[in-house]
């Protein structure tokens, strides 16, 4: 029996991949439902199709999100178009989706794209919210994001930990590459999961799992890693940001890829701050980390994604 | 989501089987990867 199968029948997880976040459809009392977290823009109507058939037939009232990365709310709008849901986000960067402002809500930081949208509501942590039948505790989890909530459901005992936790470690810990701080956060994030107890986590991304220990000793261990050397955080940020834009864009010239990731403030900061070298030079350094250890593949000048 | 082949352009995986993915079991998994390689190689030809 996979982990999704011991899920209440209400909570149905549409399990993407890295480019765009999981999706949470709860099926609320009243017939309509809820959906957590939309996925990455350009994914955006093979979401709103995964959405219409899980659906089938009752309408979608509220999408939730754990937190504003691209690859989390990057279907907000669609599915807003879609099917007239509300969108509630955590309070943190209301203002800055108000405004859509694109460098505070990191999508320039990160050459990401999203398409606009705004919010009918907030969701504070401290609160509760009802989702598919159950009462939801919203926590506050920073560390990944400064922004970012996790849903915790004591009843079924079922937490949705966006990218505060992974079954294999967690989402990159933005604020400490521009002097931040992140690690301190993601530890409190990380106890607090384990003082909850869930029986059950639904990740941001990858399949849901039910061995927590396990998965909080491994990220405990990349915890300690990485805030034993910032360069070392640092460094995995730049492959991932790069693997990323690869996901998106699937091939990309050397040069259309140094242009692109010139563009994004987090690239230029880790350069400047841990490699301070030339930055096509540091561009292609990424681009060889990734080939050796089989996440790209080169074909004469052209970087393309290795579909794993 | 490729519109003659139904499949999505990343992972080669038809809407039915991303939507079912989390659900299936470890060997309906393993049955679509052996589909997805036949598919690749559809694809890049």
């Amino acid at each position: 029996m996979t982990a999704a199968e011991r899920l209440p029948p209400a909570i149905r997880v549409l399990e993407r991949g890295w480019l765009s976040s999981n999706n949470v459809l709860l099926f609320d009392d009243d017939g309509s439902a809820t959906l957590v977290d939309t996925g990455y823009v350009t994914h955006r109507e093979q979401t709103r199709e995964l959405v219409r058939r899980a659906l089938q037939g009752r309408s979608l009232a509220r999408i939730v999100n754990t937190h504003l990365h691209s690859d989390h709310c990057g279907g907000n709008a669609e599915l807003q178009r879609a099917f007239g849901a509300t969108i509630h986000i955590p309070p943190g960067h209301a203002d800055a989706v108000a405004r859509w402002d694109e460098d505070e809500l990191t999508f320039v930081a990160t050459g990401q794209q999203c398409e606009r949208f705004t919010y009918d509501g907030l969701i504070e942590p401290g609160s509760e919210i009802r989702m598919g039948g159950f009462a939801w505790q919203v926590h506050a989890a920073s560390g990944h994001d400064p922004h970012s909530v996790v849903l915790w459901a004591p009843g079924p005992g079922v937490l949705i930990s966006a990218d505060a936790l992974w079954q294999n470690g967690f989402g990159v810990i933005f604020p400490e590459l521009e002097g931040e701080s992140g690690f301190a956060e993601q530890r409190a994030i990380l106890e607090l999961i384990g003082s909850l107890a869930p029986r059950l986590v639904i990740p941001g991304h990858g399949a849901p799992f039910t061995d927590l220990g396990a998965a909080l000793q491994r990220a405990h261990a990349r915890l300690d890693a990485l805030s034993a050397s910032l360069e070392r955080n640092a460094r995995h940020a730049a492959k991932v940001l790069v693997k990323f834009y690869l996901l998106e864009v699937r091939k990309v010239t050397m040069q259309d890829l140094v242009d692109h990731v010139a563009g994004a403030r987090y690239f230029r900061v880790i350069n400047e701050r841990y490699f301070r070298m030339p930055f096509d030079e540091f561009v292609r350094r990424q681009v060889t980390e990734l080939v050796a250890s089989g996440a790209a593949v080169m074909d004469g000048d052209t970087v393309l994604d290795s579909g794993g | 989501m490729n519109p003659s082949s139904g499949w999505c352009s990343g992972c080669l995986r038809t809407i039915d089987e991303i939507a079912g993915w989390s659900h299936m079991s470890d060997d309906a998994r393993r049955a679509v990867w052996v589909e997805l390689a036949h598919r690749r190689r559809q694809a890049s030809a």
